[in-house]
């Protein structure tokens, strides 16, 4: 499995998307940093321009990196599984003595694990980042990123896995329909369906709804792979 | 007789149109069966449902003497195959495909990399990506692919697609070589006879989705494919003589003046001798040979009434 994993790296070019990851880590951070601590999102008078309950940094350090890894990990997936399918290279992978289940599951990993790890380190970068700037430097935000605490690595840990396994519900429609874009487009709705508010009613506060919403990422990623043993391929 | 790959009344409809419909076919070991039939005749069909990428909708295929389920994936180890046109990662250089597909195939022959690219006179361009190659180029990655891993059956769809006439000797002679030295089994489609019949051992005859006729080369080289055209002036008369006085009673007359004895022995001289003894004016006599091209389109028609 591991192997097939490395494989799947090594034939789409992995090394573009580190670079990526990378860009997209630094821009992240150097935003981040600057509504924390060089007033971009303050009013002329120094007050805070923020949502009720969004006045604390973790707040939009959670919203912005989510966003984008949501559409990242989506991203990743539509050209490590939805691609091979329109240009046939998914052909020449079932041609392979291995069963077609675990060539799915292992690009799905593939890109699961390579999202896990790139968002974790993101993540820890920019709070890092804030918490040496907290020391030095005054925030209209509320600091609330204890770096020592294990509660925080956990939270961490679980949010992370949610949003990356959030992806595969746009995996899902876009195997469904054969369509890379319909993949990424997905992913833009699951953001407007787990961040946004409406009025007082946001998705974004239950603790149900991480649990709730892995389950379903999972039963989707299950569906996608289940039926691919007897169906015909394009 | 032992059959690497036989199919059993296979059957393939797809949204209530059959694609191909009762197909028997029988690959022995060791031989190189050409797969015959226009356009659209259900070919690429077959051969996706031998490689496993679809599933029959009726009957069945044995390969290797095992009876191949959705699931089967071992058996694609002891098989290489082109179906339709090869696809490669076209970012990658035409050395790294076939290393990767190695590393799929789980074969690690010292060497074979290095081989397949020399036999199909890919060494120079080895390093550069796929997508820069042209179109016969990715035709013989796709072949030097198939025979990577030295597999036990090759299945290749209108393998000789793209390449230019040098290109199509080559390969020719590289199938020949492959089933002679390695022993390695090959059933090739194709549309035109004239690529097959020189190295074929045994042809299938696809129409329509259903095998018209399966025969052996020697069988068909050994039996009516040569006739006498001879064209008289009286035709009653001549074929009178023809078959009271030289017992020939195979042949046929077309329109006025035509007769065809299909009796490959028959001996012209003698022919014209008698005829020309008992008073029947020869316009014209000619030993013709139903080119196998001929054969096939015959068969092809007859099917179809």
């Amino acid at each position: 499995m591991l192997k097939l994993i490395r494989l799947e790296w090594k034939k789409n070019n992995i090394v573009k998307y580190i670079c990526g990851v990378a860009v997209l880590a630094l821009l992240l951070c150097l935003f981040l940093f600057a509504l924390a601590f060089l007033g971009i999102a303050e009013e002329p008078d120094g007050t805070l321009d923020a949502a009720e309950g969004m006045n604390m940094i973790s707040a939009p350090v959670e919203l912005f990196t989510s966003m984008s890894f949501l559409i990242f990990t989506s991203v990743m997936l539509a050209s490590f599984l939805v691609s091979p399918y329109k240009n046939k290279t998914m052909n020449l992978m079932f041609s392979y003595p291995i069963k077609r289940q675990k060539i799915l599951v292992a690009q799905m990993a593939a890109v699961w694990l390579f999202n896990f790890f790139a968002l974790l380190v993101t993540k820890l970068l920019i709070y890092a980042c804030i918490s040496a700037g907290a020391k030095t430097m005054r925030s209209s935000f509320e600091i609330d990123v204890d770096m020592g605490s294990l509660s925080f690595y956990v939270s961490l840990l679980t949010k992370t896995v949610v949003i990356v396994s959030m992806s595969f519900i746009a995996l899902f429609v876009g195997l469904a329909v054969k369509s890379s874009k319909a993949t990424i487009i997905t992913s833009f709705l699951l953001i407007f369906l787990t961040q946004a508010n409406v009025g007082d009613v946001s998705l974004a506060g239950n603790a149900a709804v991480p649990v709730i919403l892995t389950v379903v990422s999972f039963l989707f990623a299950g569906l996608s792979v289940c039926r691919v043993e007897t169906r015909d391929l394009p | 007789m032992s059959y690497v790959l036989q199919t059993n009344q296979l059957t393939k409809i797809i949204d209530g149109r059959e694609l191909v419909k009762d197909v028997n076919l029988h690959v022995k070991k060791g031989e190189i069966y050409g797969f015959l039939g226009p356009n659209g005749a259900g070919k690429t069909t077959v051969m996706k449902m031998i490689t496993n990428l679809w599933k029959p909708t009726g009957g069945s295929i044995e390969l290797f003497g095992e009876t191949l389920t959705p699931g089967s994936c071992e058996v694609l180890k002891r098989m290489g195959s082109i179906i339709e046109f090869p696809c490669f990662y076209e970012h990658m250089s035409g050395r790294e495909n076939l290393q990767l597909h190695c590393e799929y195939m789980g074969c690690h022959i010292p060497g074979s990399v290095e081989e397949s690219l020399a036999m199909l006179g890919l060494t120079e361009a080895a390093e550069k990506p796929v997508k820069r190659y042209s179109l016969g180029m990715k035709q013989r990655l796709g072949i030097a692919r198939a025979i990577l891993c030295k597999p036990e059956l090759l299945v290749l769809d209108e393998p000789t697609n793209g390449l230019d006439p040098a290109g199509i000797k080559q390969v020719r002679e590289l199938f020949k070589m492959l089933c002679t030295e390695y022993g390695i089994t090959l059933m090739i489609s194709s549309h035109m006879l004239s690529e097959v019949e020189s190295i074929a051992d045994t042809i299938g005859l696809l129409h329509h989705g259903a095998m018209v006729r399966e025969v052996s080369m020697k069988e068909i080289a050994g039996t009516g494919t040569v006739y006498i055209e001879l064209t008289v002036e009286n035709i009653k008369k001549a074929a009178y003589v023809l078959a009271d006085k030289l017992a020939l009673h195979n042949f046929k007359i077309s329109g006025e003046q035509d007769i065809r004895i299909y009796d490959g022995q028959a001996d012209t001289k003698e022919i014209a001798g008698t005829l020309a003894l008992h008073g029947v004016g020869i316009v014209s006599i000619c030993r013709k040979s139903e080119s196998l091209e001929d054969y096939f389109l015959r068969m092809t028609k007859e099917a179809v009434r």
